[in-house]
């Protein structure tokens, strides 16, 4: 082929490109300059809207399946950034007719302007009348969302807040390492207690809904809605009825009660006291509400039953007798004199009272110190120290809760680090009853209980006993095995046993015993800076197959055996089903 | 191979051959790059990471301009006589994707490289078909009296644009018809011919529909009505016009599109880049980026007039052609005048192979225009394009 026909062809692909080129142009001048006015009408008027619908959390239930929380549809308003115009005039409207500053709007909107197309969730919970009213201005407030999403409804108000937990958004630190995982946003998260530690189980699977849209922000059409997949049920040990008992009896002192299967950990009822209602946080709660908590003397935040350390006074004294049992220093036998106080090198150890002639079977019942003082010596610190920590104290159990707090088990070479100071036999003395520097928590001191009712076994407590799909399917049964041993001879385990139910039956805790069940246990009455004497009382019924450990604890108020005795009574009275005996009339 | 080869008036030394680059060309396409890197980041650039989709295809640049810079370096006759090499290769990496290829968006079409990305061999495997059809046309150079004569050619393609319409992918394969009958057309074969072939292929497609597995027709229907659209309606072509048209004679302004943005427009990165081209920029800005190409594919032309030889020559035309259709069935699929297909806008829509593809496919232009047979020729600039076309050629015969 010569070369000018080539060319010729070249010059016939040109024109050709170039005519094609000319239709693209043409087509563009037409949809561009002739119909662009109503392109642009239909860009400004058309929008689509994605939007994820907040799955409803998981249910948490009682081991009896009865509910503690639900989900409550409500309303939300939120702006959309994408949708918002002439924000200086409807920001300063929403924000009125919301009841919320202004500032608060714009703030939420600029810690969110990296996510353009997620709506900002402005409130939750929003009332009728509010919504109504929004409703109304519809046309004059373009860029404001109102959904119905599921809000949070603890049933039971403050009831077994601090094992629930609470809810509160998402912060921007959680936000990066959990979005991977469907976190969005904006969404409300666990940040306590069952909640938080279960959240994964409890917080389902946004939906989603694809809408086509008026430029007021009107759905025109659904294009696409993937539906939400609601959270896993989330049961627990707790007992509803234990869980009212043990805080009707705690009543408004501060404290805190736990009750526990001593056989596998389960816990039937855990409370504390100030609470506080997790509902203000179901739908975030307001700064000042927040301040409030945090600022109270009497800390509300805090679980007192994990995370509150105290001395346990005359508690301890199971740890003192099974040390002094396992060094066979003493059998039950043993006889010791108190005349009501203990002459350390001319330093005088008061007792709260002169028992006199007394063996020590007794003297575990009476809680008469001169016997542990005496024994508290030969046994030494480090083998205090040594068997406190065998029964689990200064280790965090291991409950499903967050902050667990460890308490202190001190020792000579603890205090030297601690204290830079040396350890002096007065300090032994304390050691032995449960006072000077040590600090448990309610639940360490209901699992020594345990152990002394299971036969040794160190449970690991436990609040959540199984996950279920909202359709009961099994997701996950929870039985943690148990954190160690209590390696002391039968014959140790017996006397203690003896001694305990000898403390209910004619002791110190004589005044609880209840009608058909036996009861054993230990008083406490824990000398401390900040007051009155802290009250406790441990104990587990029935005494020849315990099925619940109890232990309680009250701040600054006096003797255990008056004032956390009768608390741990009522708590069996009601896990037993036993109607309380009619008062006697005087 | 050359008569002129060893004369005093052929090009020696590489300083030559550097000279003798198409300015225009070079410029033309670093224009439609620049353009192409500034658009990808107004599309992308609203997330919380804004710079992902635009640092991405800057490193392929990268890497395509420094693999481009080496096809510089040798002459493009080589490629002619590795021609059966490269077609084999070409047909194993196209099964390769068969084998093992990723599914993306139902479409098999990728061959993940590890750490280095993905690949789609059906981007390179156009251009492959180009330089190979290039050199069979250049083995059989015709007259071509009858369409008997352009089987061999139709079976040249037929091959690879089989493998990929299995994956499937009815656009790219669409491409190959493209550059077979601008080669076939600018090699000498009869208008009459190219006519019965064209219609021989349109009445195949039904014959050929029916021997297609159920599966398989489902695929291609859902890649003709394309499943990024949640109505199943030409949502996606309507939302494109209205981006488009929402652009009016000026555009709303660079970064200042709210239609791709919003994410009404799919795939606004990618396929549907010119969306928000024509809406940011407007219709000034439209019509600046088809002079663009038309000045792209009038250089590429001017490269085929001068070419020293029949397969340079056919090779130029075969990406001119390849290029030209991208874009007119890419800008016709966004105002709504051509069916949605998977095809990308060259230089611009975001896609590291595509854009590797398109790059090194300059480069071969390039190559054939810096070893024209005349060095140093005065094309001086004119309006009448045919009139220019002319005046570039030289008095010999070329060699066939």
């Amino acid at each position: 082929m010569d070369r000018e026909v080539f060319e010729r062809r070249l010059t016939a692909v040109l024109a050709v490109i170039s005519s094609l080129l000319l239709v693209l142009a043409v087509r563009l001048w037409q949809i561009q300059i002739v119909q662009g006015e109503y392109f642009l009408r239909q860009a400004e008027e058309n929008r689509l809207r994605v939007t994820s619908v907040a799955a409803p959390r998981g249910l948490i239930k009682d081991r009896k399946g009865r509910p503690l929380t639900l989900n409550r549809p409500a309303f939300t308003v939120s702006i959309l950034t994408t949708e918002l115009r002439s924000p200086e005039r409807v920001i300063p409207e929403v924000a009125r007719k919301l009841g919320m500053p202004a500032s608060e709007i714009y703030a939420k909107l600029e810690a969110a302007k990296d996510r353009p197309f997620e709506p900002v969730r402005l409130r939750r919970d929003v009332p009728k009348e509010a919504i109504a009213a929004l409703e109304e201005d519809r046309l004059d407030l373009p860029g404001v969302l109102v959904q119905v999403e599921p809000v949070r409804d603890y049933l039971y108000g403050s009831l077994a807040v601090h094992l629930l937990g609470y809810l509160g958004e998402i912060n921007d630190r959680d936000l990066a390492t959990l979005r991977a995982q469907g976190y969005e946003a904006g969404e409300l998260i666990g940040k306590d207690g069952v909640e938080r530690i279960y959240d994964r189980y409890l917080k389902g699977r946004n939906g989603q809904i694809q809408a086509e849209v008026d430029a007021q922000g009107r759905p025109l059409r659904v294009l696409a809605k993937v539906a939400p997949t609601p959270g896993d049920t989330v049961t627990l040990g707790i007992d509803l009825d234990v869980q009212k008992a043990a805080e009707e009896a705690l009543g408004s002192r501060v404290g805190a009660v736990v009750a526990m299967d001593p056989n596998d950990g389960a816990i039937v009822a855990l409370a504390s006291h100030p609470a506080f209602d997790p509902n203000l946080f179901a739908t975030g709660i307001t700064t000042a509400a927040w301040t409030r908590l945090l600022r109270d003397p009497l800390q509300p935040l805090l679980d007192r039953a994990t995370q509150g350390g105290y001395p346990t006074g005359s508690v301890f004294k199971i740890v003192t007798a099974t040390a002094a049992l396992e060094l066979k220093l003493v059998t039950p036998d043993t006889r010791f004199f108190c005349p009501g106080y203990y002459n350390l090198g001319g330093h005088i150890f008061h007792d709260h009272e002169a028992h006199g002639n007394i063996n020590f079977l007794e003297g575990i019942a009476q809680s008469c110190n001169v016997v542990f003082w005496t024994l508290a010596r030969p046994v030494g610190p480090e083998q205090l120290a040594r068997y406190a920590r065998m029964y689990g104290l200064a280790h965090a159990t291991g409950i499903d809760l967050v902050e667990e707090s460890p308490g202190i088990i001190p020792d000579p070479s603890w205090k030297a680090r601690v204290w830079k100071q040396s350890w002096y036999a007065g300090d032994t003395l304390n050691s032995a009853v449960g006072q000077g520097y040590m600090l448990a928590t309610p639940i360490q001191v209901a699992r020594m209980l345990a152990a002394v009712a299971n036969g040794g076994h160190l449970v690991t407590p436990h609040l959540v006993t199984e996950i279920t799909t909202p359709q009961g399917r099994l997701v996950r049964r929870v039985a943690p095995p148990p954190a160690g041993e209590v390696r002391i001879s039968p014959q140790t385990m017996a006397v203690l046993r003896a001694g305990l139910a000898a403390v209910v039956t004619r002791g110190t805790a004589a005044s609880i015993q209840i009608q058909g069940l036996t009861v054993a246990g230990k008083t406490g009455t824990a000398e401390n800076p900040h007051g009155k004497p802290h009250a406790w009382f441990a104990g587990y019924a029935p005494v020849e197959s315990p099925r619940l450990v109890v232990a309680a604890l009250v701040e600054n108020v006096g003797f255990g055996a008056e004032f956390a005795a009768p608390i741990v009574q009522r708590v069996l009275q009601v896990a037993f089903g036993i109607s309380p005996a009619p008062a006697p009339h005087p | 191979m050359s008569a002129l080869a060893g004369s005093p008036l052929a090009p020696t030394g590489p300083g030559r051959f550097l000279r003798n680059l198409d300015g225009l060309l070079l410029l033309s396409t670093g224009v439609l790059v620049l353009f192409g890197l500034v658009m990808v980041y107004s599309s992308t650039h609203v997330s919380p990471r804004p710079f992902l989709y635009v640092r991405s295809q800057a490193l392929h640049l990268a890497v395509g301009l420094v693999v481009a810079g080496l096809i510089l370096t040798f002459d493009y006759r080589a490629l002619a006589s590795s021609a059966r090499v490269l077609y084999v290769v070409n047909l194993l990496l196209l099964g390769a994707v068969l084998v093992i290829g990723r599914t993306s968006l139902g479409a098999q079409r990728w061959i993940s490289l590890g750490p280095l990305g993905q690949f789609q061999p059906s981007e390179i495997a156009k251009l492959v078909v180009v330089i190979t059809l290039a050199k069979h046309l250049t083995d059989r150079p015709g007259p071509y009296p009858s369409v008997w004569a352009l089987l061999p050619f139709l079976g040249h393609i037929t091959i690879p644009m089989l493998l990929i319409f299995k994956q499937p992918d009815l656009g790219t394969a669409m491409v190959y018809g493209a550059i077979l009958i601008g080669m076939l057309y600018a090699a000498g074969a009869r208008r009459r011919d190219l006519a019965t072939l064209g219609a021989v292929v349109m009445v195949l497609i039904p014959i050929l529909w029916r021997f297609l597995k159920e599966y398989q027709r489902r695929r291609l229907l859902a890649f003709v009505h394309p499943t990024l659209d949640p109505l199943g309606s030409g949502y996606g072509i309507i939302q494109s016009k209205i981006a488009v048209g929402s652009g009016l004679a000026w555009g709303k302004g660079l970064f200042l599109g709210t239609q791709g943005v919003l994410r009404f427009v799919p795939e606004h990165h990618t396929d549907f880049i010119f969306s928000v081209i024509g809406e940011e920029l407007g219709f000034v800005g439209a019509m600046v980026l088809l002079g663009l190409f038309l000045l792209w594919v009038y250089r590429g032309l001017r490269i085929a007039a001068v070419a020293r030889d029949r397969f340079g020559a056919l090779a130029a035309v075969g990406v001119v052609s390849m290029v030209a259709f991208h874009v007119f069935v890419n800008v016709g699929m966004t105002v709504g005048i051509m069916p949605i297909t998977g095809i990308p806008l060259p230089f611009i829509s975001y896609g590291g192979s595509a854009l590797m593809t398109m790059v090194w496919a300059t480069a071969l232009l390039l190559n054939i225009g810096m070893r024209h047979q005349r060095v140093g020729m005065g094309f001086d600039a004119s309006p009448a394009a045919a009139h220019l076309i002319r005046s570039m050629r030289g008095p010999e015969r070329w060699e066939e």
